[in-house]
């Protein structure tokens, strides 16, 4: 009894979280004469990969793809490399008074604002440095977004690591930085590759920034791309479907590769010597 | 002088952890810390490591002032408690951590970490992970790593602690005699005073960071400079009977005899003064005999090689040393004589030891 209301339960959940999905792919495969027909079609349709084709060919979607790929890699790294020294910093460097709970407050605090309050201000320091339009100013701007949580993330993993291993490496002869990269670093590993996707997928799905900061093709990325096929006169659901679907796979891929990592990552505090 | 501590003073806070320390250590020589907890034995530890710094005082190593320099410039190996080792590395990589740091030719460093893991007999682990050891190989490891490179000095945090009592006691001798060979001066933090006692050349016991006395474990043993070292070092502890001088004679609750007048002298215008003497300084006999003092049984403790006999006398505890089998039962009544020429004596108030010297001629 409390067996099938379980499963009951967990049918339910998982029907509401894939239902949207089930609807994206199956539009992106209809013709446009299906993709409303009422009563729906749910599976007899004839399915076809026009829309597909149509997104590479016709539009610029492949440029799209690239352009989220280059942004969301080169602002994650960029986020990694500088929030991993920031938080050990923050945690093992004597510090006057309560200053590391408060500087590491405030940059928590940078992801409290609303990130609409910032774009106008975004968009003018960006004019000035000529940025708009720009792939670098998108990766400065995705930096921005994800280095609070990298250091906040990355400051509870170096805090779980014995003290003593890092005192040993000094002692050893090692210098700070190379206890950072030698000792550190290869022990947050997993820490750092759960961030890391987090950060990838921040920056993926990063919509509002992406639509104010780049016009232009050469700089525009998926989720723009994506919203561009609604149009004055038209919506292009069949193109629209077909390039979430596109979208959507780099993340899933994401999430199963690091899927171990997660687990360690949360469990790191078991970590001993 | 191979490593000098002078007048070494550390603040946390309102706290003082040391104040105003001075240690000096021969070449070779192996120092024993010995305290209670929050002694600042390990801070002082700590600070000749540069893992702190002092807010007074110098550290000085072969002659050269080391008290600001970073950790990696000061050529000192340290053992940690928790012997802290890196647990990403394989037993090999981990001993030949501190060569790859100084970039050492890859042959020149897998030789050196075959011969010091022949010496410490771990040949067979070399390739496993931390993890995979037990804690006396852990604790093994964490040696080889810190003699890999032949440092000018070794630190030493408690390192016996974390292993079981039978293992420790073989580490222990093992270990006096790997700082034998080495010949390389040692610092060793503890807390348990017999370790201090084997390992030591000499001991620095430490309380609420002032020095108490700095000497030799036999002459720590046999003239403590205070109660608190006196009560510290020697198990079972000395006995420690707080009285009063009247006339020439000592005299407490359950206890009172003559002083000689080298004692005399020595203690002067003192009147409360506190008697001290080693279990094993205290005859016993179950038959009274004249001049002995009587006291009830309170518990007595068969080792097998000795027998340790606690009497009740009046509101204190005499603990003494009695040959294997002696027999008291429970609260029957017995008797003690305290050998006369194995007497501490001790100011109550300022708690220094009264040293008496014998008249001269």
């Amino acid at each position: 009894m409390k067996t099938s209301l379980k499963y009951t339960a967990a049918f339910l959940a998982l029907a509401a979280a894939l239902a949207p999905i089930y609807w994206l792919v199956t539009i992106s495969l209809k013709r446009e004469i299906d993709q409303f027909a009422s009563p729906p079609l749910w599976f007899s349709f004839t399915p076809t990969l026009r829309h597909y084709s149509a997104i590479f060919s016709h539009d610029a979607f492949g440029r799209y793809f690239l352009n989220s790929v280059i942004v969301s890699t080169c602002s994650t790294l960029i986020a990694l490399a500088l929030g991993l020294p920031a938080a050990y910093g923050l945690v093992r460097f004597p510090w006057p008074h309560d200053w590391a709970r408060g500087i590491g407050f405030w940059i928590l605090s940078n992801r409290m604002l609303p990130p609409i309050v910032t774009i106008i201000p975004l968009f003018l320091m960006l004019r000035e440095l000529r940025l708009l339009n720009s792939l670098s100013g998108l990766v400065l701007v995705d930096v921005a977004l994800n280095l609070p949580f990298v250091v906040w993330m990355m400051r509870g993993f170096i805090e779980d690591l014995p003290k003593e291993i890092e005192e040993a490496a000094l002692l050893d002869g090692e210098s700070r930085i190379g206890v950072l990269l030698r000792i550190v670093l290869p022990l947050v590993r997993p820490g750092l590759a759960a961030t890391a996707v987090f950060c990838l997928i921040v920056a993926w799905n990063e919509f509002l920034f992406a639509l104010i900061l780049s016009q232009t093709e050469s700089a525009m990325t998926v989720p723009v791309g994506i919203a561009s096929h609604v149009t004055q006169y038209e919506i292009q659901w069949g193109a629209m479907s077909a390039a979430g679907v596109v979208a959507m796979l780099p993340v899933l891929i994401f999430a199963a590769a690091a899927q171990r990592y997660f687990v360690r990552g949360l469990s790191l505090g078991a970590l001993k010597g | 002088m191979s490593l000098r501590v002078e007048n070494i003073t550390k603040r946390f806070g309102a706290q003082e952890a040391l104040r105003g320390v001075t240690i000096e250590a021969r070449e070779g020589e192996f120092v024993v810390l010995l305290g209670p907890s929050g002694c600042g034995k390990s801070t002082l530890l700590r600070i000749i490591a540069g893992l702190e710094e002092p807010d007074e005082g110098t550290v000085n190593l072969r002659g050269r002032d080391i008290t600001r320099a970073q950790p990696h410039h000061r050529d000192v190996a340290m053992v940690f408690q928790g012997y802290a080792l890196y647990p990403h590395m394989t037993v090999a990589q981990n001993i030949g951590f501190p060569l790859r740091v100084r970039r050492r030719p890859t042959s020149e460093i897998s030789a050196e970490v075959e011969r010091i893991g022949a010496r410490l007999g771990l040949s067979h682990l070399l390739r496993n992970l931390p993890k995979q050891l037990s804690g006396g190989e852990r604790q093994r490891v964490a040696l080889a790593r810190a003699i890999i490179r032949r440092p000018q000095a070794f630190l030493m945090d408690e390192p016996l602690s974390n292993l079981d009592s039978r293992l420790r006691i073989d580490m222990r001798a093992e270990l006096k005699h790997l700082q034998h060979e080495l010949a390389v001066v040692t610092l060793y933090v503890t807390h348990d005073q017999v370790e201090a006692m084997t390992l030591a050349s000499r001991i620095a016991i430490l309380r609420d960071g002032l020095l108490q006395q700095y000497d030799t474990p036999s002459e720590v043993y046999r003239r403590p400079a205070n109660l608190f070292v006196a009560g510290f070092v020697g198990s079972p502890s000395m006995n420690l009977l707080p009285g009063v001088v009247e006339s020439g004679v000592f005299c407490r609750a359950g206890l009172s005899f003559g002083l000689t007048s080298d004692e005399l002298r020595a203690i002067g215008a003192r009147r409360e003064i506190t008697l001290g003497f080693r279990p094993e300084d205290v005859e016993f006999s179950a038959t009274g005999n004249p001049g002995w003092t009587a006291a009830r049984v309170w518990v007595t403790e068969d080792l097998g090689n000795e027998t340790l006999i606690r009497l009740a006398l009046d509101d204190v505890h005499v603990t003494l040393r009695a040959p294997a089998g002696t027999r008291a039962d429970f609260d029957s009544l017995a008797w003690f004589r305290i050998r006369p020429e194995q007497l501490h004596w001790f100011d109550t108030h300022t708690t220094e030891a009264i040293r008496v010297s014998p008249q001269e001629h």
